[in-house]
């Protein structure tokens, strides 16, 4: 079966330690308006695209009218819920995942988007570990 | 009215002097400390810091249940969580975006924001109505562009020249208004004859405008 076409946007620690992952796997390409995190993306070997992902222009050079997956894992929320939006109602990709900082912005999206919170994984790993000391 | 202004420098400043009267609730918010200051200070008004995008800084300004909500931040997605926020959570009735990026015009709209404005758009919607319409030389909108007055000007080599108004009969898509020949306005009738070197003002709603000038400007063959 070919690997899903997947466009990771943010090539920060998050962005950058997905592409490596899915690296071998996965038909990738990652955008980010940095050069250097770019640069800086170590043993992945996939596409890379410097630019403004914002730009509907530049999402549609990277494919994303036939992309199966879209990662949203900039350092700005307000990005994130940006791309979340134009992805499912403009382009229909079918499966998109976007990490947001502060947890009460997922109201925002729409259900079908997966939503990383490190504040809410955070807060579900002490309540399950509080759980098990009182166990 | 209840009006929300959130970012912006100088289109803010101007935006709050349109709205600033006794009839207008406004409510003015911005995320940078100098242009609260500015702002606050020019225009005699209190300015709120905080961030537009954040639910509890809209509800601390007292932007719940406003009846227009102005994004006017110089990031185009900033002013799109801007307005979802207010429509969203605050239950603002009308949201207007301003964005840098002519694209997202109407992207914004597609994703549910009243109205996008841009400057570039603007801009290239206005040069292409002028450029589509050669020997046009002059044209004014009204009513928010729904009303047309178009300067057009005849040459010898038009279909229209020699003919009269009758002949040409526009009624269907406007009127003619008035036909400037050797600098004097003339008031046409339909035996009126329109002659080469004739400035013809015509009067148009938008959706009729495009056809009526085409039919002015139709070559003789």
């Amino acid at each position: 079966m070919a690997s899903p076409r997947t466009i990771i946007i943010g090539a920060g620690r998050l962005g950058s330690t997905i592409a490596r992952s899915l690296n071998k796997s996965s038909n990738v390409i990652v955008i980010d308006c940095s050069k250097e995190k770019i640069d800086r993306l170590g043993e992945y070997s996939g596409f890379v695209e410097v630019g403004d992902a914002t730009d509907c222009s530049l999402l549609e050079k990277c494919g994303i009218k036939t992309a199966d997956r879209v990662i949203a894992v900039t350092d700005d929320d307000n990005i994130n819920v940006f791309l979340a939006d134009l992805c499912t109602h403009i382009y229909h990709v079918p499966d998109i995942t976007i990490r947001l900082k502060d947890s009460r912005k997922k109201v925002l999206v729409d259900e079908r988007i997966n939503c990383i919170c490190p504040f809410d994984l955070s807060l579900d790993y002490f309540e399950k570990r509080e759980e098990e000391v009182k166990e | 009215m209840k009006v929300v202004i959130a970012n912006g420098f100088h289109e803010a400043d101007y935006i709050i002097s349109l709205f600033n009267t006794r009839h207008n609730d406004l409510i003015v918010l911005n995320d940078d400390e100098y242009v609260c200051q500015y702002l606050s200070l020019k225009n005699d008004i209190p300015v709120m810091r905080g961030k537009a995008t954040r639910k509890t800084d809209l509800k601390e300004a007292g932007a719940e249940n406003c009846d227009l909500f102005i994004a006017l931040s110089e990031d185009d997605y900033k002013n799109y969580v801007a307005c979802k926020t207010a429509k969203l959570l605050m239950n603002a009735k009308r949201c207007i975006a301003t964005v840098i990026n002519p694209k997202n015009v109407e992207i914004f709209r597609e994703l549910g924001i009243d109205t996008a404005v841009s400057s570039a758009y603007l801009l290239g919607e206005r040069i292409k109505s002028l450029t589509s319409v050669e020997n046009m030389v002059n044209s004014l909108s009204m009513e928010n562009e729904h009303i047309f007055i178009d300067e057009i000007r005849i040459s010898s080599d038009l279909e229209v020249a020699g003919k009269t108004l009758a002949e040409i009969n526009i009624s269907d898509l406007g009127s003619v208004a008035s036909i400037v020949r050797n600098e004097k306005a003339l008031i046409p009738n339909g035996q009126m004859r329109i002659e080469s070197g004739d400035k013809v003002l015509i009067v148009t709603t938008a959706e009729n405008r495009n056809k009526a000038i085409s039919i002015f400007q139709r070559k003789k063959k």
